[in-house]
Parts: C-alpha cells; sequence; structure tokens
C-alpha cells in the first residue's frame, strides 16, 4: 500500500503495520494504564448522578473525553439544564483545536477516513504521544497514531465499565481522589518535554494564569491560559534566539 | 441526561478535534505559527492540572496538608530521577491512594 504522508511517499508493508500499530500501543501503554482510576471516576460518577449503565458507557464510547465528561457530569448533578452542558462542553474542548491546528501539516494529506477516525480519538494523551521527541519518527505513520489512540480508547472504555460496575454497589467512590491520575500523568508527560528555557516559560505561564483563573471561576481560562503559555514559550524562543539547541 | 446531550456534545468534540485536519479549510501554517504551536502540549497539559493540583475547594491551597499538592512533588521527582512515564504514573498514584 502507498499513501502520502507529508511531501514524502511512504510506502510500507501490512507488516510494517502491525509493527507500527504494535509501537502505538506499547507508546501510550502507560498512559493507558494511568487513566484506568479516571474512567473509573466517570463511570462510577456517571451512575451516581443517574445515568443509566448504557448512557454511562455510551457516553465513553462517542463523547470519550475525560475532563469534559466529568464536567457535564456535575452540571447535571446540580441540575444545570441542556444548554449550560453543551456551552461547557465547547469551553472545555476547544482546547482541541489547538491540537488539530498543530496536526495538520502532518495530518491533513491523509485520505478521509484516516482523518475522521484519528480525529476523533485525538485526545490530550494521544497529541502528547504523537508530538513528543520520543517518537519524532513515527510521527507521520497513521497506524501508529491509530494504534496508541485506539488502544487508549479500549482503555478507557474498559476502565469506564468497570467504574459502572463499581458505582453500582459503593457510591461516593468519587470522593477518594481518582482525578490524581490525571495530575500523575500529565506530570509524567510535561516534565519530560520541558528542554529549553522556553518552555518552561511556557510551563510557568500556563500553569501560573491556570490556577488564578481557576480561583477567579472563569470557564474561558483552560484555553486562555494554554494560549498564553504558548505565547510567553514563543516570546522566550524569539527573543533569545536559536535556543531550541541551548538545552537546560 | 438526555440522548440529545450526548450526542451534542460528541459532535461538539469531534469538530474541535478535526476542524483543522480537514484540507478543503483553506489555510496554510506560516513558520511562526508553526512554532509557536510546539508548545501547545506542554502548555494545555499544565494549564489541566494546575487547578487541580493547587486548588482545593476553590481556595488556593499550597501545603503538605493538600494531598494532591504532595503527590505532584512526587511525580515531578519520579519522572525527574526515573525518566520513567511506566514507573512514575504507578508508584505516585500508589502513594497518592495508599499513604497520603
Amino acid at each position: 500500500m502507498m499513501h502520502r504522508v507529508g511531501s514524502t511517499i511512504r510506502i510500507s508493508s501490512s507488516t510494517g503495520h502491525y509493527n507500527a500499530l504494535f509501537r502505538g500501543a506499547l507508546a501510550v501503554f502507560p498512559l493507558a494504564l494511568a487513566v484506568v482510576p479516571w474512567g473509573i471516576l466517570a463511570g462510577s460518577y456517571a451512575i451516581e448522578v443517574g445515568l443509566t449503565w448504557y448512557t454511562a458507557q455510551a457516553m465513553s464510547a462517542f463523547v470519550f473525553a475525560g475532563a469534559a465528561q466529568l464536567a457535564a457530569l456535575g452540571l447535571i448533578a446540580s441540575g444545570i439544564g441542556a444548554v449550560g452542558v453543551l456551552l461547557t462542553t465547547i469551553l472545555i474542548t476547544s482546547r482541541h483545536v489547538l491540537y488539530s491546528l498543530s496536526l495538520r501539516p502532518t495530518w491533513h494529506v491523509l485520505p478521509m477516513r484516516w482523518r475522521i477516525t484519528l480525529g476523533f480519538l485525538l485526545t490530550d494523551e494521544l497529541f502528547a504521544i504523537v508530538m513528543s521527541d520520543k517518537f519524532k519518527a513515527l510521527k507521520a505513520d497513521p497506524w501508529f497514531a491509530l494504534g496508541a489512540g485506539g488502544f487508549f480508547y479500549l482503555s478507557w472504555n474498559l476502565a469506564t465499565a468497570l467504574g459502572i460496575v463499581l458505582g453500582s454497589s459503593m457510591p461516593q467512590l468519587h470522593t477518594l481522589g481518582l482525578d490524581f491520575a490525571i495530575v500523575a500523568t500529565f506530570i509524567a508527560l510535561i516534565v519530560p518535554s520541558i528542554k529549553t528555557p522556553a518552555v518552561l516559560v511556557c510551563v510557568s505561564v500556563a500553569t501560573y494564569t491556570a490556577m488564578l483563573f481557576a480561583l477567579w471561576q472563569w470557564q474561558v481560562g483552560l484555553l486562555l491560559s494554554a494560549v498564553l503559555g504558548m505565547l510567553a514559550g514563543y516570546m522566550t524562543e524569539c527573543l533569545y534566539g536559536g535556543d531550541t539547541k541551548e538545552a537546560l | 441526561m438526555s440522548w440529545f446531550v450526548l450526542l451534542g456534545m460528541a459532535v461538539i468534540i469531534f469538530m474541535s478535534r478535526y476542524v483543522f485536519l480537514e484540507p478543503k479549510l483553506p489555510m496554510v501554517l506560516g513558520p511562526h505559527l508553526q512554532r509557536l504551536l510546539t508548545y501547545s502540549a506542554p502548555a494545555v497539559l499544565s494549564a489541566i492540572v494546575a487547578p487541580l493540583i493547587f486548588i482545593e475547594g476553590e481556595q488556593l491551597h499550597i501545603g503538605f496538608q493538600n494531598r494532591y499538592f504532595v503527590g505532584a512533588i512526587i511525580a515531578c521527582l519520579l519522572i525527574v530521577v526515573t525518566r520513567n512515564t511506566l514507573l512514575t504514573v504507578l508508584v505516585s498514584m500508589g502513594l497518592f491512594f495508599l499513604v497520603l
């Protein structure tokens, strides 16, 4: 099979596909494991809020976005209507626009079935894997992304199912602090990416402003602080010129 | 939760992930924008975790009584020392749930 990836023509055999698929699954494995408590939380909290088991599972299967799912459940629990839930979803998911924009140069040349599949699977975790320096050589291979995204999707849905079962028998599971899973995972992704002063500035600004906006309860804070962090990092890079080579 | 809300969420989220993968969208990313976007992963991930780590019950809480804060420090130390993602998430989560 032959397909265009970026500006190069990549020819890979079907064994190459399986290899890339497997390497993707392997790359995402730590994150797929770490997301289990967070998935349990999504499933059990959905049951606590009053969703049927199949709606709870359908949420993970079709929505496939932890932060948005938990926020929506919280809103439903406090009696907020459909419009409020959908508006909050727009705010929380707005960051994904940055991901699709970042991957446009690499993925927009793929056939539609690939774009739709990888677009659907484009979580924070998949984005972090695809963008990481560690897997630079595999970035343009859609089979690698499919392996990572697909395995993560399975893990998220199995964890949700487990949460549905557990949540039905033991309520108040969400008070355990299962969302620490996301803290541990994201720290393990962020810290190794801090290789230049510019990334350090980016992370510091995003962290500080996100904290501030959260205190002020600005719903738009997530996207705004991410953009401020990116601008701060990019400005640092421009000011100190070529510091991509100057490692910390 | 109604199916309307669930499907609405699914559509909104899919659109946000797909929008710029659409080649029919007439847009070329200049070199500056591409450089800027290299910072999107660390920026977004930081913006997501910061409130979880530093805020407890709608208030700023930096200190050793905040288990998220302590757990975050442990995770930072583990990833710096071991450079191993799997070990970092497993050990820091284990300590968080069993000890902290």
